[in-house]
């Protein structure tokens, strides 16, 4: 650890304002041992007490306990706070905390909000109204069963009705709930007729979204800020072998260099200076290891790692026997893709001196503010509380926003300046730096009897690591989490099958590769699930079975929720006639995300061979993910799904070049636009008395599969290596 | 938040000032900030957060504004370039202190938004087509609209969102004669 003191730090960044680059004493540069894992805090029983507030003008507050990214998850657990207090959802004023004015709350991640925070959230209302009606039959000395409910407060048979505010008065009372059972839950109640649960509540800030109003970090101004950017190297852990930052220094608004290490950034006035300087910089990396697309095939062919005999991991094994006779074996190639959420991530970090005590303030969109605040501190040497995060609305998350970076920029460009800094990522760097999905490679055997009972099944893959990346964690630490028992589970998930088969083994390959990877939408779950319902799908074909009759059949009573939303999907694509003209294709899939989560889709298209084009022309979706809270955001994730699956399928994969990730920007690296938006027919599935699960990252598996089976139908082909081009179609041989 | 002017001034070189009309009012840009681009000085110089950067090289839309009527990409627009124009960003959509613009408003009936951060570039590029083309079939929105990405998703809405703006507006002119 360097010695270096607060004091003669200072003295050092003074130094730097002159304009001169300086390789300044890290101080930080600690960090490349220090690992800081997400926040796991997930709320209790009692969590939810900490986040709700009765004032005493009877009003409701609500401290919102997830970070927001589009998915609203605040605004369905409001409607669940004003089902409890019999109170309308837009009487409820909601705050963001920062992460001093509340205890640590899990990251925003996985799907997880309304499967964990429903009920405590749910808890904590209830207790409050529980609450004031003892109160309120304290008052009138009756049985506390004689206060009923009413709209904002109750009454009491012969007495004027009771708000709220009648009940609460300034002085500020914590809520003892710990004599208390869990009272009556109104939003898990089946009996009860719900008036805001299960309602298509207007999510909150909409209007500020349609006015431009609404604050995202980048957005954030302070007086005398300065723009900042770090020079990113092409993959993590990449060393500065040259750097030449002399015409930098001679843009007009250039501020200033800090320089420690490979760490390098560029500081100046105004936004356009910094771009003109941050080009001028001549820079050149060391690689750990060289890039280029063929090493990465090689890496995770599954066939070379099959070469070696069982996989080193398996999901599931009972029976197998391997030289079976396979009715289909088929391989998969799913591309490497990106999260490339709409705002490039930003942060402005500042410091400030308060009774002679620094604290830094951060403004960031994260998915996970208390573990910046933790990563933070141990970065630039402050003490935790001396690191204060304010979360900011999202420009789109995916799985890409859980680490400290834009914010270790700004953090430290504001520490050795002294100022202000904003810093914007360009969308370049969003590519530069983005933890992608890695490429996976698969072999898929099925075999079954005559009539299409499943007998055998043999999915072997190879993929990079998902949560043990390179990336995501010090060298140190890599190999003890690599060899943890259980396996990478980001790997892992979705390769369970939902089918049944007297013998089944499911087994992969971890494969450390050179490039940056991490959590992106269902992790490995939309891969996996692409390989099984494509391989299902062409088995069914060959025994000249209905491909939905063939999963219905196979499927256990244990997944007839599954089953339920194949038959809804069949039911609504059937209401609209496929062309009979060749071309033309329907195609299905389902899935299971997590445990609690069943989606099936269907897909209408045609190849369009004059535009030279895949064109999908209707997808329909049926989704039960339990009780449907609000309705109409969770058609909005299936939207939002149902999109990727088109871009998984059709479009999306990050280039790599010679030595580095060659896809930079929208123009080479294609994500769907309005015009590739077929007509979307979605069935929400409501479950009121199943608990909530995750919703956010669900169609997405079903999507891409369905469109392949298809392109099957409408071709003939079997399509295997995502994403799918009309040339793969019309190339002979392309099989 | 505080307005940027104050510190900005200090930044200032001398010679002449460039003028925009922005959302109706005549600015003043000078120094330093005139070599910047559009975007950065709606944003930046004048506080205008409303108009996002999503990719800096014209290719998402977020950054989608008006000049002189027309939609353009304030990210690749350099206002040395656009002296005297009038710009019309999302904050100046709305023209009646009451009433949110009937796109503003349809965006808020159809429930478009999701992260919302694409939304400002999504209605600045509508009202271009709106502006011109009262009554318009799927197919010139599709066509009008291809250019502005939205990560999350919500073009099936934002289409429902333009035809029903697009009724909106027809309504409305329609008392007015
Ligand atoms: S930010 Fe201007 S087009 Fe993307
Ligand atoms: S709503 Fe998120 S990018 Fe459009």
């Amino acid at each position: 650890m360097s010695d270096i003191t607060r004091r003669s730090f200072l003295k050092a960044t003074a130094w730097i304002a002159g304009g001169i680059t300086i390789a300044f004493s890290a101080r930080y540069a600690m960090e490349k041992s220090v690992a800081v894992g997400p926040t796991l805090e997930f709320p209790n029983t009692e969590s939810g007490k900490g986040w709700l507030q009765i004032q005493s003008d009877g009003k409701v507050h609500m401290l919102c306990p997830r970070m927001e990214m589009g998915q609203n998850a605040n605004t369905g657990l409001a409607q669940i706070v004003a089902e409890e207090l019999n109170i309308r959802v837009e009487d409820i004023t909601l705050h963001y905390p920062t992460t001093s004015e509340t205890a640590p709350i899990g990251f925003t991640a996985g799907s997880l909000s309304m499967m964990l925070f429903s009920k405590p959230v749910a808890i904590a209302a209830a207790s409050m109204r529980e609450n004031l009606r003892c109160r309120a039959a304290k008052i009138y000395k009756i049985p506390v069963d004689e206060v009923l409910d009413t709209e904002g407060g109750f009454v009491i048979i012969g007495s004027p009705r009771l708000g709220y505010q009648d009940l609460v008065t300034d002085e500020s009372i914590e809520l003892d709930c710990e004599d208390s059972v869990i009272p009556n839950l109104y939003t898990f109640d089946p009996r009860r007729i719900k008036k805001q649960v299960g309602q298509e509540a207007e999510p909150r800030g909409i209007k500020d979204l349609v006015t431009g109003a609404a604050v995202f970090s980048g957005d954030i101004q302070l007086p005398g800020m300065l723009y900042g950017r770090v020079i990113k190297p092409p993959v993590r852990k990449a060393r500065l072998k040259n750097l030449n930052l002399l015409s930098a220094k001679n843009i007009i608004g250039f501020f200033d260099i800090v320089r420690d290490g490979d760490f390098v950034g560029v500081v100046c006035r105004t936004p356009g200076s910094l771009d003109k300087a941050v080009r001028s910089v001549i820079v050149e990396w060391e690689l750990p290891e060289p890039i280029n697309q063929e090493k990465i095939n090689q890496l995770i062919d599954i066939n070379v790692a099959l070469q070696d005999g069982d996989l080193p991991r398996t999901v599931q094994d009972e029976n197998h026997s391997p030289s079976a006779n396979w009715d289909v074996d088929l391989e998969f190639a799913v591309q490497l893709q990106t999260h490339a959420m709409q705002e490039p991530r930003a942060a402005v970090a500042h410091i400030e001196k308060i009774n002679d005590i620094e604290r830094i303030n951060i403004w960031t969109g994260t998915q996970d503010p208390w573990a910046v605040k933790r990563h933070c501190a141990s970065d630039i040497g402050f003490s935790e509380d001396q690191v204060e995060v304010h979360p900011m609305r999202m420009g789109g998350g995916f799985g890409g926003r859980e680490h400290y970076e834009v914010e270790q920029d700004a953090a430290r460009l504001a520490l050795a300046t002294g100022l202000p800094i904003k810093v914007q990522w360009t969308r370049e760097d969003e590519f530069r730096v983005g933890r992608n999905r890695s490429p996976s490679s698969h072999r898929m055997r099925l075999a079954s009897d005559h009539k299409g009972v499943l007998s055998n099944w043999w999915h072997a893959y190879a993929s990079g690591y998902v949560f043990y990346s390179r990336s995501r964690l010090p060298d140190w630490l890599l190999p003890i989490k690599r060899s943890t028992a259980g396996g990478d589970f980001g790997v892992s998930r979705g390769a369970h099958p939902a089918y049944k088969s007297s013998s089944i083994r499911v087994e992969y390959k971890e494969v450390d590769l050179p490039i940056d990877l991490g959590v992106w939408r269902s992790l490995n779950g939309a891969p996996n699930t692409f390989v099984i319902e494509s391989t299902m799908d062409e088995l069914a074909r060959q025994k000249s079975i209905d491909p939905v009759k063939f999963k219905l059949m196979n499927l256990p009573d244990s997944m007839a929720r599954l089953g339920n939303c194949l038959k809804r999907v069949e039911k609504m694509a059937s209401g609209k006639l496929l062309p009979t003209k060749s071309g033309y294709g329907r195609g299905f899939a389902c899935g299971v995300y997590e445990k609690n989560s069943f989606v099936a889709v269907s897909v209408d298209l045609h190849i369009d061979h004059e535009a030279r084009k895949i064109c999908i022309d209707r997808m329909c979706c049926a989704q039960d993910v339990g009780m449907a809270i609000n309705p109409d955001q969770l058609r909005a994730q299936i939207e939002s799904n149902l999109v990727w699956s088109i871009g998984m399928a059709l479009m999306e994969k990050v280039e790599i070049g010679d030595g580095q990730i060659a896809s930079n920007n929208f123009h080479n690296y294609i994500i769907p636009r309005m015009s590739d938006i077929p007509e979307l027919n979605i069935d929400v599935i409501d479950n009121p008395t199943i608990h909530p699960a995750g919703a956010g990252e669900v169609a997405l598996i079903a999507g891409s599969p369905a469109i392949a089976n298809a392109i099957r139908d409408a071709t003939g082909l079997r399509l295997t290596r995502l994403p799918i081009k009309y040339t793969d179609i019309t190339v002979p041989g392309a099989l | 938040m505080v307005s940027l002017f104050e510190r900005i001034t200090e930044l200032t070189f001398n010679g002449p000032d460039m003028n925009l009309f922005i959302n109706g009012t005549e600015r003043v840009i000078n120094g330093v900030w005139e070599e910047e681009t559009l975007l950065s000085v709606l944003r930046e110089y004048f506080g205008l957060i409303g108009t996002r950067f999503g990719c800096g090289k014209g290719l998402c839309g977020s950054c989608t504004v008006h000049v002189d009527g027309e939609p353009v990409r304030s990210c690749i627009t350099s206002v040395n370039n656009i002296a005297g124009t009038s710009v019309l960003t999302i904050e100046g959509l709305q023209q009646d202190s009451e009433k949110l613009h009937p796109l503003q408003q349809a965006w808020i009936d159809e429930r478009v938004p999701q992260c919302g951060y694409c939304h400002s570039g999504q209605i600045m590029q509508a009202w271009g087509l709106l502006s011109k083309t009262s009554n318009p079939t799927e197919e010139q929105i599709n066509a009008f609209m291809d250019s502005v990405l939205c990560r999350c998703g919500t073009y099936d809405r934002i289409k429902k969102a333009i035809l029903r703006a697009a009724v909106m507006l027809q309504q409305s002119s329609d008392t007015h004669v």
